[in-house]
């Protein structure tokens, strides 16, 4: 197993702490300088050690929200050359903008990813990601392009073209979303297609998964299984190396990453465009800082649950106040919900009130389709409705 | 090699340099860029002791150098080539390269190298170092600290007053020195050359650095486009 940038990757910690202090301090004259909201809050605060982190002011998504869409861009929108779109609270579009030097460091931090899951210049790449999310493609694409190997430029655009593809182009490596490799799977097995006739030797998936979900697909798919994780807010893909050894570790040269009160928060320390100051996560994690045997040195994340109540459909997030809104809009507007998850999509129940109940089966039905139609339409994702007895 | 962590000094009741940390490590070329008047020279002073700081510390090799003597630099194998070469004009090339070298018990050895690297100082060795041409003067300079075989070389503003051909010359040297083995901390107004010649690099503002990173990149990051390279614009809401 290979580091791609070794010098970064296992750097001593002394030395990393050090140039995390240069970047921190360097980072935060910047935003100084350049970031108004920053000016106020930060105008007298010096940091002399990496412990002082603790005193400067927090990010919360809320003030990328009121800042929205560029009030937090260190730099003129002409020098941005790309904009990334995030989902915020309860939803809400977030701005991410990159510059040249940040896409180059995205394609450089990325490449230590996928050496660390072995891809080489030899390999050919497919990168697949359901509803056209163009932000990781492109970050997968931007590191392959460094470790120079084939990248498929092509988002397949239903499972069967992907399989059609994969053995077309003999592609040795996956990039996807946990979705689409376990309905890859499903398919080779309704075939009967054995997977080794696939010239797959590494999956990398979009998030972390459990060790059963890995050792199905890694079954499912006859090939080794990797794991990303990323905030979308900050940098996905690209915030950590998963090693051999299957920790998460981060690119602590770039990334400063605490745990307060069990949130991860995250400072970016070199990024141009959109440099962030403990970006709150609103996702539950621990820090490790012990020795990892495969010799990176930058910190172990554990990340766990999301505290905003965030959930994945089909890898899309949906928050209960999205629903909400989209009830808002139609007869049941006010009305309680309930909200399950199956792996095709969200189901809304909804229980029968005395406003809603009609003798007629067909009003019931067109309230189903009104809703349903209503979901699809703002939440982008496919939703069921379903009616249910008030008392049950 | 070296490492400075929020250093402050200043000049009576002003603080110049406000709380920098900086790193360079073996073998590297590092450069340090900056408007008139950000601190850039104050900074190496402050690095050499000829400056005393009032806060923060330096590391050379491991060692705590912080509030020593300026000459004691010279034995931690440390060495400034002071901006406008600072040359004993009285004194021949020669001589000035014996100085230099005072503390080197292999001196001879070394101005021989000095000499044999740039053949200009042997052709002048009797010559009066105040009656060299501005680039010979340089030479000389950078000979002089050479004489005393240093570990970790600082050169301020090498480029000032000199023609083109000889900057372009100057950052060869400075190329050549890293092949050597020699550490370079380079500071430096001529932010195109500096950047091309370094391996890594700082942008200093108002006693502050705003910037750190690989100096390919700070090539091409904006605000150095704008502020020392002459590119682009003046507010950020442009």
């Amino acid at each position: 197993m290979s580091l791609f940038d070794p010098k970064h990757e296992a750097m001593p910690r002394d030395r990393l702490e050090q140039l995390q202090l240069e970047r921190l301090q360097a980072l935060l004259a910047r935003l100084r300088r350049k970031v108004r909201r920053h000016r106020e809050q930060i105008s007298d605060v010096h940091v002399e050690s990496l412990s002082d982190l603790g005193r400067l002011p927090v990010t919360e998504p809320e003030d990328l929200l009121t800042a929205f869409p560029y009030g937090l861009f260190a730099l003129p929108l002409r020098e941005v050359i790309r904009l990334h779109s995030a989902v915020g609270p309860n939803g809400m579009q977030l701005v991410i903008g990159h510059t040249r030097n940040d896409l180059a460091a995205w394609g450089r931090l990325v490449a230590r990813q996928l050496a660390a899951a072995s891809v080489s210049d030899h390999d050919v790449i497919q990168i697949s990601f359901e509803g056209g999310d163009f932000r990781e493609a492109a970050g997968y694409a931007l590191g392959a392009e460094v470790i120079e190997a084939s990248v498929i430029a092509e988002d397949p655009r239903h499972i069967e073209y992907q399989l059609a593809m994969l053995q077309n182009y003999k592609a040795t490596v996956l990039v996807t979303t946990p979705t689409n490799a376990f309905e890859l799977a499903r398919l080779l097995e309704a075939r009967s297609i054995d997977p080794q006739s696939l010239h797959l030797l590494t999956v990398l998936l979009s998030r972390p998964v459990p060790p059963e979900d890995r050792e199905a697909l890694r079954t499912g798919l006859f090939a080794e299984i990797r794991c990303n994780f990323g905030v979308k807010a900050v940098l996905d893909p690209g915030l950590c190396v998963e090693c051999t050894e299957g920790n998460l570790h981060v690119n602590e040269d770039r990334f400063l990453v605490e745990a307060r009160d069990g949130e991860l928060l995250i400072t970016t320390l070199c990024r141009e465009a959109m440099p962030l100051l403990r970006y709150c996560t609103r996702i539950e994690c621990e820090i490790g800082r012990e020795a990892c045997p495969c010799g990176r040195t930058g910190a172990i994340l554990r990340p766990g649950r999301r505290l905003d109540g965030q959930l994945l459909v089909r890898e899309t997030p949906l928050y209960a106040s999205q629903v909400q809104e989209a009830l808002a809009r139609t007869r049941a507007a006010g009305h309680p919900f309930r909200l399950e998850l199956s792996e095709e999509h969200v189901r809304v129940l909804i229980p029968v009130t005395s406003e809603l109940f009609s003798d007629t089966m067909r009003n019931l039905v067109d309230l189903k389709k009104e809703i349903e139609a209503e979901l699809r339409s703002r939440l982008g994702t496919g939703a069921e409705v379903q009616f249910f007895s008030g008392r049950e | 090699m070296l490492r400075v962590r929020n250093l402050r000094c200043g000049y009576g009741s002003l603080e110049v340099i406000k709380g920098v940390s900086l790193h360079v490590d073996e073998g590297e070329i590092v450069a340090l860029i900056g408007a008139n008047g950000a601190g850039k020279t104050s900074l190496l002073k402050a690095i050499v002791g000829l400056l005393p700081s009032r806060h923060g510390e330096t590391q050379v090799r491991g060692r705590r150098v912080t509030g020593q003597a300026a000459w004691r630099s010279v034995s931690n194998s440390v060495v400034l080539v002071p901006e406008g070469r600072q040359l004993f004009g009285d004194l021949t090339v020669l001589e000035n390269l014996v100085v230099g070298g005072y503390h080197n018990p292999d001196r001879d050895l070394a101005i021989e190298e000095v000499l044999a690297r740039f053949p200009r100082l042997r052709e002048r060795a009797g010559q009066l170092a105040g009656t060299l041409s501005g680039g010979e003067q340089q030479m000389l300079a950078i000979g002089r600290a050479l004489a005393a075989r240093p570990r970790l070389l600082l050169l301020d503003e090498p480029s000032m007053g000199l023609a083109p051909l000889l900057v372009r010359y100057g950052f060869e040297v400075v190329r050549d020195l890293k092949e050597h083995g020699v550490t370079v901390f380079l500071v430096e107004q001529n932010a195109v050359a500096a950047l091309e010649t370094a391996d890594r690099a700082y942008v200093l503002e108002t006693g502050e650095i705003t910037l750190e990173g690989e100096a390919r990149d700070l090539l091409h990051n904006p605000e150095v486009k704008r502020a020392y390279l002459g590119k682009g614009y003046k507010e950020v809401w442009e």
